[in-house]
């Protein structure tokens, strides 16, 4: 029942039967936001795949070039509307990276923090919209909800909700504010035991898991050409997390396991992001345990020239969609002369292909929502 | 840390009965939903709590503001712009003017406002019928119920403090960086101490030159200065230079 | 006669089985005599105030005829049926928005009346809504189709009745004639799938009728175990049947499940609405259909939805019948309330289960559902061989 693997060249050699091109999207219930997928079809079966991404292009690079150090910062919040935090946390550790300058140990901990929540809220959302391609409205809402207590962390953080405009180049915008510790241990507690309900929802269906289980198989190696990043590569056997093995801030000292499953089908990508989530609970235990050992005095923000000497830096970091990376030359002026962006959603969508060929045409929303996709950093 | 989720799953769905165990699941919020309320929020006619810091449109103290023009120059989205305003004893200065339908919201006018005149405020229903509506004027940028919350300190620790073992010393970004004179550039054009928000600079005679035409000289009082760089800007000769401490 | 006062053009209080054109046969119908009544009511009023302009016309005579009196009151019954259905089918699709949205954590309609004009408010907005036809479809078969889709629905959903008192007709196949209509919905989507010009709606028509042909047969096997086992097609005799020995869910617990399954498939609900998934085919065979007719096909939706919730109650349930009690006063609201009770365990499967893909979906149908519904076959010809029913 659960294979839908078809070998597609049998089928083509028996049948002499015209193939369709069913375009999905820009505007198509299963594309979350501006973008196209173009399948080719024969009968209910795939047998290509082609994404078209661009629509939101809004000269996001080119528009940074005229603007001061910290005037991209709040740029950055906008490139991606699930992940700001870790968007502004990487442009800044870039342009500490070009200053070469050490952030105090407080604010490192406060944006591990931040990035965690981040990362829950993104990965709450990306379980909300699996959830609507599956066919089922109860998971959407319920992670909504379940998002919005983390929203509701932001908010007391930082003033706002998704454009959080936090980190600042040497340090945080503002130190914790009050009760904010008591508050997200709770809200971690909280998310823990509520998270099993949805997984309840999710899990325990043999439905939910007979359509994700089996279809979609990607290889180590197909991984390694395609250059798949994040949850779905470590869903296919790599075992590598930036966070862990090329580690930023301080998440050498913080003790979090990577989940790393090898059977690379789109079950296998859903279970990490899931198990990823409980990682982010811990790793903001221990954050937050630190944060408080040292102390309201400690400082979170350092003083840093307003202008960055020439030369070039480039700085990556675990999105929770994959591996993001910026890349910066500065001609010792006060804007940036360029700055790069390496979204992890637009080369993991250049897998669709990989992914869909085989299978059924119900089962291309379901794949590609393991990719979650987010176009403001795709088309920049 | 222990893995929490795979190591209990994928179950064998045969044991949960298939599809049974999602079915009592959304029976059993059924009941609690049905017995209390659904989490929902009738948005207009409830409001969520929002704190203190909450990152709405800016509101400015109009008798706070000096006028330096931070504001202009921090906003990402170029939405503030100097006005000229009447304040209270008649007189015309120049305020800050948002544009709020290209705000982005992102406090930066708050955050770097050196006499904390801008603040954010938890205002968030701003929807008006024309794009002229969203100009705020000076006067109606005000926002009556501000707190002390509302403003955004900016308080930075010097790298030299961390250095120097005093980790704990954290002064505003405004307190330390002064403009510098070059002194064999300036022509003593008096422009600076036009331009400068909070009269900081005087210009001092230093003696007279070959013509015998007194030779002036900005002086800046390090009390006053707010670190605006509006001298610096205007200085046809580039002989100021913001001077950082760090 | 004496035709001076109102009172003698209205006899409100005659039987109407007295009439020599009572269409029922011998059996008494409520809701005929209600609309003969009213009739009694109008008819008598417009004859006399006829009678008082042209005194002795024959038009006033002819309209207090029996053969008039029927056929006007037929009308009527029509209407009232119409409306009946119509009420209990909004309350169904209220009941699914209120009970899902407490599933999902929300609150649901809240339009008026605890959410219920929400239902009147939408019927009013796509009546509102221009009415589009794109400009390569083939017309006719576009206009059609969606016709006879939601004119089948509407009649299959009339044509349950009630109670042995609230009926349309009362053959002897009754079971057989509703589902016969029942299932001839999806030839009508297959067409308009492939009239309407568009790749998703001719995927959503070929998954239509797919599902159809896979999931028709165990359900006719199912109804006809619950024929053999009443050994009758007629509703009522089932019912009787089921008052006089046990609810057939009982003996056909398979069955009933299986049947479940079946009708919400038939029924095009999620998880079965794979001809309309939004997530792949826009809306499916919907997509190129607008305003009006829209609405009418979603409740289109809801009628076939209360259809295959009331086939349950009558084959299962013991339709109006409480056991140890019988008919009660009303029967109706007993078998009202069990096809709603039904109708909520679709919701609840609605809300706890995502959309099944189109192949697993006739697998389950094939290699699941007509293996069971064999077994339920064999159980209750075991039962009726050794004589317990």
């Amino acid at each position: 029942m659960a294979d839908s693997l078809v070998p597609v060249k049998e089928i083509e050699e028996k049948m002499e039967t015209d193939k369709m091109w069913v375009i999905m999207g820009p505007q198509h219930p299963f594309s979350h936001g501006l973008w196209t997928l173009k399948v080719q079809i024969d009968g209910e079966i795939v047998t290509d795949a082609e994404p078209i991404v661009g629509y939101l292009h809004r000269g996001w690079e080119k528009e940074t070039e005229n603007r001061t150090y910290p005037k991209v910062i709040p740029m950055a919040d906008r490139l991606c509307y699930a992940a700001s935090m870790t968007y502004t946390h990487l442009y800044c550790m870039t342009v500490e990276k070009a200053l070469g300058i050490d952030i105090p140990e407080k604010a490192k901990y406060i944006r591990i923090v931040a990035d965690e929540v981040c990362r829950i809220q993104s990965h709450l959302m990306w379980l909300a919209a699996v959830g609507t391609d599956l066919g089922n409205l109860t998971v959407f809402l319920w992670a909504m909800r379940e998002r919005e207590f983390f929203l509701d962390l932001n908010v007391k953080l930082c003033g706002a909700r998704m454009t959080t405009n936090y980190p600042r180049i040497g340090g945080v915008r503002n130190d914790v504010t009050e009760l904010f510790d008591r508050d997200i241990l709770r809200t971690v507690d909280r998310f823990e035991k509520a998270m099993w309900d949805i997984i309840a929802l999710m899990d325990e269906s043999s439905i939910i898991v007979s359509r994700m289980k089996g279809v979609s198989y990607l290889t180590r190696e197909q991984v390694a050409n395609l250059g798949m990043t994040g949850p779905a590569m470590r869903g296919c056997g790599v075992d590598f997390d930036i966070r862990r093995d090329d580690p930023y801030d301080n998440y050498d000292k913080i003790d979090f396991e990577v989940p790393v499953l090898t059977e690379g089908d789109s079950y296998a990508r859903y279970m990490i992001r899931i198990e990823e989530m409980f990682q982010s609970c811990d790793i903001i235990r221990q954050a937050v345990a630190k944060v408080r050992a040292l102390g309201k005095n400690a400082p979170y923000r350092i003083k840093t020239p307003t202008k960055v000497p020439a030369g070039t830096s480039f700085c990556r970091l675990e999105d929770p969609r994959g591996e993001s990376l910026m890349y910066l030359v500065s001609d010792g002026s006060d804007k940036p002369y360029r700055l790069k962006v390496r979204s992890p959603i637009f080369v993991n969508v250049s897998t669709s292909k990989a992914m869909c060929q085989g299978c059924r045409i119900a089962d291309v929303p379901a794949i590609l929502a393991q990719i979650d996709m987010c176009l403001g950093e795709t088309d920049r | 840390m222990a893995i929490k989720y795979l190591d209990k799953y994928p179950k064998n769905l045969a044991k949960s009965l298939w599809v049974l165990k999602p079915q009592w699941t959304v029976l059993k919020l059924l009941a609690k939903t049905v017995r209390h309320r659904p989490v929902t929020v009738l948005y207009p006619y409830e409001k969520e709590w929002v704190p203190e810091n909450y990152r709405g449109r800016p509101g400015l103290r109009f008798d706070k503001c000096v006028g330096c023009g931070m504001c202009v120059r921090m906003c990402p989205t170029a939405c503030i712009k100097l006005v000229d305003a009447t304040d209270d004893d008649g007189k015309t200065v120049r305020r800050p003017q948002v544009n709020l339908g290209r705000c982005a919201m992102c406090g930066y006018c708050a955050e770097y406002c050196p006499v904390d005149a801008m603040t954010v405020t938890p205002e968030y229903e701003l929807a008006e019928f024309t794009r002229f509506d969203l100009l705020y004027g000076p006067r109606r940028l005000n926002y009556e119920k501000t707190t002390p919350g509302m403003e955004v300190k900016l308080e930075v620790t010097l790298p030299s403090d961390i250095a120097n073992g005093n980790p704990e010393r954290r002064v505003s970004l405004f307190a330390l960086d002064r403009p510098e004179l070059t002194d064999s550039k300036c022509i003593g054009c008096k422009k600076c101490a036009k331009v400068c928000p909070v009269n900081a600079i005087e210009m001092v005679e230093k003696g007279v030159n070959d013509k015998g035409k007194p030779i002036l000289r900005p002086v800046i009082d390090n009390d006053k200065c707010i670190c605006c760089s509006n001298c610096v800007d205007d200085c046809p000769k580039d002989a100021l230079k913001i001077k950082e401490v760090l | 006669m004496a035709y001076s006062s109102i009172l003698n053009w209205i006899d409100f209080y005659q039987n109407p089985m007295s009439n020599a054109y009572y269409p029922f046969g011998d059996i008494y119908n409520l809701p005929f005599d209600i609309s003969y009544k009213l009739w009694e009511l109008i008819g008598g009023t417009i004859a006399w105030l006829i009678n008082l302009i042209f005194p002795g016309n024959p038009v006033s005579i002819w309209l207090m005829d029996d053969a008039a009196c029927t056929l006007f009151a037929l009308i009527i019954f029509m209407l009232i049926i119409f409306i009946v259905v119509f009420v209990c089918t909004l309350i169904s699709l209220w009941m699914e928005r209120k009970f899902l949205g407490r599933m999902m954590d929300r609150r649901g309609t809240m339009v008026g009346m605890k959410g219920f004009l929400q239902c009147v408010a939408d019927g009013l907005k796509t009546f509102m809504k221009e009415n589009t036809i794109p400009g390569k479809v083939d017309k006719m078969t576009y206009m059609w189709t969606v016709s006879l889709v939601i004119g089948v629905s509407v009649l299959v959903a009339c044509m349950v009745p009630l109670s042995d008192r609230w009926f349309v007709v009362n053959y002897d196949t009754g079971l057989l004639i509703i589902m016969a209509f029942f299932a001839l919905a999806p030839f009508f989507i297959l067409v308009s799938g492939w009239a309407q010009n568009n790749k998703y709606s001719l995927i959503g028509g070929m998954r239509a009728a797919e599902l159809m042909i896979s999931y028709e047969v165990p359900m006719l096997i199912m109804i006809g175990t619950t024929a053999l086992l009443a050994g009758s097609f007629n509703i009522g005799d089932i019912i009787d049947a089921q008052y006089e020995t046990v609810w057939y869910i009982v003996p056909q617990i398979i069955g009933c499940i299986t049947f479940f399954f079946a009708a919400t498939a038939e029924s095009e609900r999620l998880p079965f609405d794979i001809a309309e998934a939004e997530a792949e085919l826009v809306e499916g065979w919907q997509t190129e259909y607008a305003g009006m007719k829209w609405g009418l096909i979603m409740l289109a939706d809801y009628f076939r939805g209360y259809v295959a919730c009331a086939m349950f109650a009558i084959m299962y349930l013991g339709g109006w019948m409480l056991p140890g009690i019988g008919d009660g006063p009303i029967p109706e609201i007993v078998f009202l309330l069990k096809t709603w009770f039904v109708f909520f365990l679709m919701i609840l499967v609605r809300a706890a289960l995502a959309r099944v893909r189109p192949d697993q979906i006739l697998n389950i149908g094939w290699k699941v559902f007509m293996p069971l519904s064999v077994i339920n076959l064999a159980i209750v010809l075991l039962l009726k061989v050794g004589g317990v029913f």
